[in-house]
Order: structure tokens, then C-alpha cells, then sequence
């Protein structure tokens, strides 16, 4: 047997972590695009699909009377980040069920479990742009300074994300029905979030309630490119505040319990 | 001149290590005792697998665990490996760990035996560079070069585990875990795998090694840990360890 000697890689906790995250992050691409003949095109069909039925809905059998137009970009600006959100956030809900051999084996940073997942559907994300590029193109938008606040929504996406992640995922190992709890809510909180709509076409009062889901805030950074009169900076501010606040928490409670939850699997 | 003994290193340190578990998988659990933490409370519906477990292992010592089944052999094991954390105590191991638990654990079905090397021997803590290098002679090890290519899925379970224990012991980890797996696979491949813990033993790595074949104990550890009831009841040469084991439960000669 031959050893390395020197060269031995000289890993610091950082480095590892990132490690072991590309590593992992690149066996699920690998794992989902070398099983699948249509591969890339099935991460951004969903969003796509269901773009068109709302834009049919809303525009075709009801007229909605709005100002936000092209509505198809309206659509895709929210959901294309919607579908990060709650696919991580309903991949969370199996993060370590169904990595278990995996936990039990090797000891890797547990919060990998959970970030890894955001990352890659934020990668998918990122990947699927260029589909609102071209719709934005095609349609006719017009785009603004707006554009520059795109990055800031895609790094309080990322906080909020990692925030809920961290407090579902643990729990979930103990509390089997939250999957299912996880599941109702993100239904509900995809038609309390201006998805369809946009804030600017809702009435003050509602506008405000809405400010406090933390993903008004951050869809309206994401549309403030092409819909100026979507920014707004109240609800920008309480998302941060509220993704800054979850991710507090989400830390706390991972740490709490992830000694339990490698008992568990 | 005084010639001074350099201290000899300590590999791994565990003081007062516990670790509870709980009795009844469904047993009704509330908010308040997930957050409950780590005090020492034991509630009724948990046991410790192992409790107010103390030693220290010194580099290159090759350590064996003995007990019943259930006497927490595996989940002292699994302290030592970092895959489960103390509830009490502490367990401090320094330098890398190759734990050959549970070792087809990190391999996907779906991937290639090629991409399964690179990740599982990645995740374990070695660079892209250095599975280059040692990548034909963990396949060579593993005798599977012609399916390279092949997804992991269908190999042979044979196949799988030869791979499996072939990239884990070609981590160049200063301590090796070793869990029963050696009671897998033909006997041409466990003889290969019992010389390579031996080369590894000679090279001077830390073993820590659960068996309950009294043979490979003796063959392959100086030192024995007697784990009963959860408790660490004698730590000695391996020879008095077996001999009190065999004396307690063992077939009377």
C-alpha cells in the first residue's frame, strides 16, 4: 500500500464543507439528468406549464383588468423562484429519511443535508432564467434599473429558504404527519404570495397583511426589473427581517435536535 | 542528556461518554423532550446504551470490542466514527476517521462504479487528485475492473461490497473502524481484506475493531474493551478480555 505522505490534503472545517457540498450537489444533477432522456427541459416544463394554464385562466377566460402587462412575465418572475422554494422546502421534508445509509455511515456536517438541497434547486433555478429571458424578450417587457435588486432576492431567498429548511427537516424525522403539514401549506402559501398577482394590484389594506409573508418581499426585488410599481421596500424590509429571524431560529432548533435525529434513522 | 519518551498521542479520547436511546420507536414524544437537550435525566421510556464509558487509545494501539449483542459495541463504535453524537461526556478523536460501517452506505444505485468511487471516497475527505492516483489499485483490490461502467445497481452483492470495502480501507485516515464486515464475502476476498487491516495495522494506524469472532480478536488487537449492559467492565489485553468473556458467556471448554 502506498500512502500520500505530504500530500494529504490539509482540510479545514470550511473547505471541507464545501467539499462535500459540490460533491454532493454534483451526484444529484448527475443522478437526475443521466436517469431522464429530456433532463434539463423537465426542471423548467413545470414552471412552464403551469405558466401557461395561469396565463390562459387570467387572461384568455377571465380578463383580468390589471396594469401588469406582459402577464406572462408577471407569472414567470414569481414562479420560477416559487418552484426553488417549495421544491427544497418539500425536499426538506425527506432530507435525512432519505439519505439515511448515507447519515449513518459517514460523518459529514449534518446542516449539508438540508443546504445541499437548497443549492441544487437553486441551481436549477438559476439554470431556468434563461427561460424568462426569453419570454421577456419575445413579449415585449421592458426592463429597468429594477433588474440590478435581482441578485439582492436571490440571497434573502437563500435565508429564508435555509431558515425554514432547517426547522422542517429535523422535525420532520420525529413528526412524520408534518410532511403532509408541509405539503397544505405550501399550497396555501403559493395563493398568498403574489404569484398570479402582483401587490400593486391588490388594495392597501390587503398589500399590507401580505407584507408579512416573507416571500412578498422578496418576489417583488425579483419583478422590480421589469414592473417598477412592484418594489416595495416596506415588504422588502420585513422579509429580510422575517428570513434573518427564521434562519435564527432554524439554527437553533437544528442544533437541538440533530443529535435525536441520528438516533432516529 | 535526559532522554526524554516523546508522550505518546492520544487517537481517541472518550470520557464519561453516554448515550441514551429510546425504548418504544413510537412512543408518544412532545416538543418540550425534543428541546429537552442533554441532562442527565433518563426519562422512563429511554434506556443508555452506554453510559459512563472512559479510555483513551494511543496511536497505532489496535483496540477490540467485545460483548453480547446489544451490549453497545456498534453505537461506541458509531461515537468513535462521529455518526452519532454523546448525550453526555465527550468523545474527542483526533485525526481522520475510515469506517468501515455500514460501508456500501454512500454508493447510489443509479451512478456508475466509477462516479461511486470519486463521491464516497470524496465524501470521505480525499481531493480529486488523490483518488486519480489510487484509483486503479482500489479497483484492482476490489477485482471489478470490467464494470467500470456499469451502474452500481447491478452488480452482485459481492461486487458491491468488495468495492465498497475496497475505497474505505484506501482512505489514508490515521484511525480504521472495523464493524463485522469482514463476515461478508467469499473466503478468497476475506482473506485479502483481513491482510490489508493487517497491513494497515503495521503501517501504524489506530484499529478499532468489533468482532465476535474470537480468532480475528486475537489475531488482529492488542487490547480488548469488555462492554456489558452498556458499561465498559474491563479494559486489558485482548487475552484476558476473551478469556473473561468466554468465562461469562462463552461455550464451557
Amino acid at each position: 500500500m502506498t500512502s500520500y505522505g505530504d500530500e494529504r490534503p490539509q482540510w479545514t472545517p470550511a473547505s471541507r464543507y464545501r467539499h462535500a457540498l459540490r460533491l454532493l450537489t454534483r451526484r444529484d444533477l448527475r443522478v437526475r439528468y443521466s436517469t431522464s432522456v429530456l433532463g434539463y427541459f423537465w426542471s423548467i416544463l413545470d414552471p412552464l406549464l403551469m405558466s401557461a394554464i395561469y396565463w390562459f385562466v387570467f387572461t384568455q377566460v377571465f380578463h383580468r383588468n390589471a396594469d401588469l402587462e406582459p402577464y406572462i412575465v408577471v407569472l414567470l418572475t414569481a414562479l420560477l423562484p416559487w418552484m426553488w422554494f417549495t421544491g427544497a422546502i418539500s425536499d426538506c421534508t425527506r432530507a435525512f429519511l432519505r439519505e439515511a445509509k448515507l447519515i449513518r455511515s459517514t460523518k459529514i456536517p449534518r446542516s449539508i443535508w438540508v443546504n445541499r438541497l437548497v443549492l441544487s434547486k437553486g441551481i436549477e433555478f438559476l439554470a431556468s432564467l434563461p427561460v424568462l429571458a426569453l419570454f421577456a424578450i419575445f413579449s415585449g417587457a421592458t426592463v429597468g434599473p429594477g433588474l440590478l435588486l435581482f441578485p439582492l432576492a436571490i440571497v434573502l431567498q437563500c435565508v429564508l429558504t435555509v431558515g425554514i429548511g432547517l426547522i422542517v427537516a429535523p422535525l420532520v424525522v420525529f413528526f412524520r404527519d408534518l410532511e403532509r403539514a408541509v405539503k397544505l401549506i405550501l399550497r396555501l402559501a403559493f395563493y398568498a404570495s403574489p404569484i398570479v398577482y402582483g401587490i400593486s394590484d391588490l388594495s392597501a389594506n390587503y398589500r399590507s397583511i401580505l407584507s408579512f409573508n416573507p416571500l412578498t418581499g422578496i418576489f417583488s426585488l425579483y419583478r422590480a426589473g421589469f414592473f417598477p410599481e412592484e418594489l416595495d421596500w416596506f415588504a422588502v424590509g420585513m422579509s429580510a427581517l422575517i428570513s434573518v429571524a427564521l434562519l435564527g431560529i432554524g439554527v437553533f432548533v437544528f442544533s437541538r435536535l440533530v443529535r435525536n435525529v441520528l438516533k432516529e434513522i | 542528556m535526559v532522554d526524554v519518551q516523546p508522550a505518546p498521542v492520544i487517537d481517541i479520547a472518550v470520557s464519561d461518554a453516554g448515550i441514551r436511546f429510546r425504548r418504544n420507536r413510537r412512543g408518544r414524544r412532545s416538543f418540550k423532550d425534543l428541546f429537552a437537550g442533554r441532562d442527565r435525566r433518563s426519562r422512563p421510556d429511554e434506556f443508555w446504551a452506554l453510559r459512563g464509558v472512559t479510555f483513551t487509545v494511543r496511536q497505532g494501539e489496535s483496540i477490540g470490542v467485545v460483548g453480547r449483542n446489544g451490549q453497545g459495541k456498534s453505537t461506541l463504535l458509531k461515537l468513535v466514527a462521529g455518526v452519532m453524537i454523546a448525550d453526555e461526556g465527550a468523545v474527542d478523536v483526533t485525526g481522520g476517521v475510515a469506517p468501515l460501517i455500514e460501508i456500501t452506505g454512500g454508493f447510489v444505485d443509479d451512478l456508475s462504479v466509477r462516479d461511486n468511487v470519486y463521491l464516497t471516497a470524496g465524501l470521505h475527505g480525499m481531493t480529486k487528485r488523490m483518488i486519480d492516483e489510487r484509483f486503479d489499485e482500489m479497483i484492482a483490490f476490489a477485482e471489478i475492473g470490467d464494470f467500470l461502467d456499469t451502474p452500481y445497481k447491478h452488480l452482485s452483492s459481492g461486487m458491491k461490497v468488495r468495492i465498497a470495502f475496497s475505497v474505505i480501507s484506501s482512505l489514508d485516515e490515521p484511525i480504521v473502524l472495523v464493524d463485522e464486515v469482514l463476515a461478508v464475502g467469499d473466503k478468497v476476498f476475506r482473506e485479502k481484506c483481513y491482510r490489508r487491516i493487517e497491513e494497515m495495522k503495521a503501517a501504524g494506524r489506530t484499529l478499532f475493531f468489533v468482532s465476535h469472532n474470537e480468532r480475528d480478536l486475537r489475531r488482529f488487537c492488542d487490547r480488548g474493551l469488555y462492554l456489558d449492559k452498556g458499561a465498559l467492565v474491563l479494559d486489558g489485553p485482548i487475552d484476558d478480555v476473551v478469556d473473561r468473556y468466554n468465562d461469562e458467556h462463552g461455550i464451557k471448554k
